[in-house]
């Protein structure tokens, strides 16, 4: 999901710069809108295991490999501002001190991982948590629906992303498709772990989640 | 919060089984380099890198420890940066 140095032309680094700054601005006059005093130790603990989680790939047959992103997770607990801090604070990290990620992309990464997948979260965790019977089992569908679906439509922007650089000779219909397809199937396995950890915090740490206060 | 340290811990001392000894046993990658490759597209992260940090490696130390070591420094990056970000919104985060 990291679209490194090379894949993207000027024009879609300038395009995706420009959006993700311009997200990244508003999201910090939000933040400044808000006290989160208490928030402080959970950013760093929700970054920080977002990215360990991260160094995890697992290998799949076909030669292929999947790690969790955690996009989704960091909206469904933090609310969507601090959420996309946490993203940028994991990605950055990642691409200046590791080169995970190209620095002419990371506004491209950001915006697939830490604007779409994030708020994608959110959306289909409060779906499942107004619209089901149970509160705990609609925010356990919410988080399962928001981290496959926001996983798949990540993968979708980033095969637009590619598909409209010059550098990429196919178009945009081959590249969102072959993106698409791969996230929709390997999406699954990120919904079951958010799912998992949503499933996890709601029962016994409810004081952590983000219930929408603000 | 304890147990959530403990978890991030465990997560990088167990990260080298999956993103190094998995990784040169099974020799895959991920979706989009995999695509990327049938697409043409030609990634030139060695052509300019900055860091020597490079793939979660540490010059002079083998892959696995220097995974460990990576998993670590990014960590600390990422509760220093929130530190930083906390401090410079003063009371407000």
């Amino acid at each position: 999901m990291h679209i490194p140095d090379g894949y993207l032309d000027l024009t879609t680094v300038f395009i995706t710069y420009t959006i993700f700054t311009i997200y990244m601005m508003y999201t910090l006059y939000k933040l400044k809108n808000i006290s989160y005093t208490e928030k402080t130790s959970l950013l760093a603990v929700v970054s920080a295991g977002i990215f360990a989680a991260q160094m995890l790939n697992w290998p799949i047959v076909g030669g292929t490999s999947l790690h969790f992103v955690g996009g989704a997770l960091a909206g469904i607990l933090l609310g969507p501002w601090l959420g996309t801090l946490s993203m940028f604070l994991v990605l950055f990290v990642q691409c200046i001190v590791f080169h995970d990620g190209g620095i002419t992309t990371l506004g491209a990464n950001m915006i697939n991982m830490g604007i779409i997948d994030v708020l994608i979260g959110i959306i289909f965790y409060r779906i499942g948590e107004k619209f089901s019977g149970s509160r705990d089992f609609g925010c356990i569908i919410g988080a399962f629906l928001g981290g496959w679906l926001g996983i798949a439509l990540a993968g979708i922007a980033c095969g637009l992303e590619i598909g409209f650089s010059s550098q990429f000779a196919y178009g945009w219909v081959l590249a969102t498709s072959v993106m698409g397809m791969w996230h929709l199937a390997l999406g699954v396995i990120e919904g079951i772990i958010t799912a998992l950890v949503v499933a996890y915090l709601v029962k016994r740490a409810p004081e952590l989640m983000y219930w929408g206060a603000d | 919060m304890r147990i959530s340290i403990i978890v991030i811990l465990a997560l990088i001392v167990v990260s080298p089984i999956f993103g190094v000894i998995l990784a040169d046993m099974v020799g895959y990658h991920e979706p989009l380099d995999v695509a990327a490759e049938r697409l043409g597209l030609e990634d030139v992260t060695d052509l300019f890198n900055w860091t020597p940090f490079i793939d979660y490696t540490v010059p002079g130390l083998p892959a696995t420890i220097g995974y460990i070591i990576s998993g670590l420094i990014g960590i600390a990056m990422i509760i220093g940066l929130v530190y930083v970000f906390s401090k410079l919104t003063s009371d407000r985060l």
